[in-house]
């Protein structure tokens, strides 16, 4: 049982900055290399705001907002001027992002792993079918469901949604009906990286924060990303939660394949289903 | 003489300033230059002639270093034929990786490498542990041993590493004006009239990706000996990224802009690091600035001035 609690646990995290990488995919045509990067810092943000305020849920709230402003900035300054060019420029830009992401975040934090406890609220274990599960496990499977439930009504059924769709799928069109393309692009970058560091966040009290913590994420959530099909965030569900259970199966079973089992399933999609496991025809957002 | 000349020509003399310099100062630097640019040549003829980003060359520079390594260290091979295994060996594994890779392109093919590397990188600190000495790394790794001449030391060491420089620098320069460097050129420009035209576009790619892995092999091979130890930082993504950042900062398909890539990157590695521990951020810096303003890198940039100066000029 704990198994499957530490598998959905961990496909949600996954989710959430797949949905970001998969949503800025979908809307610049780019592949954030940064993710991870802004996913650390949402960590060590809210680890600061524990610190200044005494409060989980202050972090948790506090991180994402500055890290979308982080990404707004990211987004008009460096990635605006190079659009017309060939996306491996943008690829490559965002690589730049990690590098100065990373050097930022040892500059102010250092070098040492910082740790952070869970909420007074889910501190505790909970008995579930014979065996104990910490309960913030499951906060984060709520928290993760609640959130894509938020995701997928607002993609769907709100106007912000139906923008970003249309404007995804052909943004000439939705230029000259009128929609201001490149503030949606912006909305879209911004949002995808609060959505990292609200991931970064309430990942804190589970591992240790450290510098690495972005890297070792980011290529998981490629997995997940590719897996899913780019640009279909019904897809990266799926996968999220697929690699979720094969990363928690694996720690429990055959430790030293989890990394093999992930790449095979990697590797496996892309000689079988190179548009993704999940993807259905003219579908994009 | 023209621009491409002018950049041949600042090659010569960063490569040739122990000679010039008294004291055969800055030797260690060059020698470290030469190495990675015979890494950078070889991904260049990827990156910058056939237009595939690769995330994933540390993967073949670092089996290169191990195999030199494990080769000399364990099974008592001479240096050279060690040096050939590597090159080899990298090579060997780009094919590999290129038929998993090759099927898709752009940026799936840059993520695809990168977990493809990343994936022996794990490889080396855990399953291989026994062979690659885990985190640990290997140290004592040698150096060549031919006509009695002491290439322990790097005044000596220079040299051997300058004839490897041309001949990589040579077969580079003859791959772009070959009839492989052509086509590639032309797939680059376009995909579908490259296949269109009855070129095998696939097979072209892979070719390439193989005899690249095989320079990154060579170097890799080559920087262990040159700092005695191999570890699995050499395996890491970063050091793709880095050769990402070297090419890229020199200037893209070009033959001699690379090499002052590496030049640049390694001076400033070397300089702005007893400077401040705080260097990579400021390369990352540099490299988001000149990716945005000068995308064809110092090459670029030669180009523009020369043009200025020699108005009128083809260059």
């Amino acid at each position: 049982m704990s198994t499957i609690v530490i598998g959905l646990s961990m496909g949600m995290l996954l989710f959430l900055l797949a949905a970001g990488l998969t949503l800025i995919f979908g809307m610049l045509r780019v592949i954030n290399f940064a993710h991870g990067s802004l996913y650390m810092l949402g960590a060590y943000l809210s680890f600061q705001m524990v610190n200044l305020t005494g409060s989980f849920w202050v972090g948790l709230a506090v991180a994402p907002m500055i890290a979308a402003i982080v990404g707004a900035l990211m987004e008009r300054i460096a990635l605006r001027p190079v659009y017309d060019r060939d996306h491996v420029y943008q690829l490559l830009l965002t690589f730049g992002f990690i590098l100065v992401l990373d050097e930022a975040v040892r500059i102010i934090w250092g070098l040492e792993y910082k740790q952070m406890y869970p909420p007074e609220l889910f501190s505790g274990a909970i008995e579930m079918f014979g065996s104990s599960v910490p309960s913030y496990r499951l906060f984060i499977i709520g928290f993760g469901a609640a959130i894509s439930a938020a995701l997928f009504f607002m993609l769907d059924r709100s106007r912000y949604g139906m923008i970003i769709r249309a404007a995804s799928g052909d943004p000439e069109m939705a230029r000259t009906l009128g929609i201001n393309v490149s503030l949606v692009r912006t909305g879209v970058f911004s949002f995808g990286a609060g959505l990292a560091a609200l991931g970064g966040a309430a990942a804190g009290p589970l591992f240790p924060i450290e510098l690495g913590m972005g890297f070792n994420i980011i290529i998981d959530s490629f997995i997940v990303v590719i897996i899913g099909g780019l640009g279909n965030i019904r897809g990266a569900v799926m996968a999220a939660l697929l690699i979720g259970m094969t990363r928690a199966l694996g720690y429990s079973y055959a430790p030293s394949w989890v990394d093999f089992l992930t790449f095979i399933l990697l590797i496996g999609t892309l000689i079988l289903r190179p548009e993704g496991l999940f993807s259905r025809k003219g579908r994009t957002a | 003489m023209n621009s491409q000349r002018l950049m041949a020509l600042l090659v010569a003399i960063i490569i040739s300033a122990p000679l010039l310099l008294p004291d055969g100062q800055g030797i260690g630097l060059v020698n470290a230059i030469l190495i990675w640019s015979i890494f950078v040549i070889g991904f260049d003829l990827v990156f910058g002639v056939a237009g595939m980003l690769s995330f994933g060359h540390a993967a073949f520079f670092g089996v290169g270093a191990y195999t030199l390594s494990l080769l000399t260290m364990r099974m008592g091979w001479e240096f050279i034929p060690s040096l050939g295994a590597a090159g080899v060996v990298g090579g060997a594994l780009a094919l590999v990786f290129s038929y998993f890779a090759i099927r898709v392109s752009g940026l799936f093919f840059a993520l695809l490498t990168l977990a493809l590397s990343q994936l022996i990188y794990i490889m080396a600190g855990t399953k291989l542990r026994m062979l690659t000495g885990g985190v640990d790394g290997i140290a004592g790794v040698p150096r060549p041993d031919l006509f009695g001449i002491d290439f322990y030391d790097d005044g000596n060491y220079y040299f051997f590493l300058l004839a490897l420089f041309i001949l990589a620098l040579l077969i580079s320069g003859l791959i772009r004006i070959s009839p492989l460097g052509q086509a590639l050129k032309a797939i680059k420009s376009n995909e579908v009239r490259a296949e269109q035209i009855g070129f095998n576009v696939q097979r072209l790619r892979r070719s390439v990706f193989t005899i690249s892995g095989v320079f990154a092999g060579v170097s890799g091979g080559l920087l262990a000996s040159l700092i005695f130890y191999v570890g699995p930082q050499m395996l890491h993504w970063t050091t793709s990224g880095d050769v990402v950042i070297m090419v890229l900062l020199g200037g893209m398909g070009t033959l001699f802009g690379p090499i002052l890539g590496v030049a640049i990157f390694e001076f400033m590695r070397e300089w702005l690091s007893t400077q401040t521990s705080h260097w990579y951020g400021i390369l990352g810096l540099i490299f988001i600035i000149c990716t945005i303003g000068m995308p064809k890198g110092i090459a670029g940039l030669i180009t523009q001035l020369w043009d200025r100066i020699m108005p009128g000029g083809k260059s």
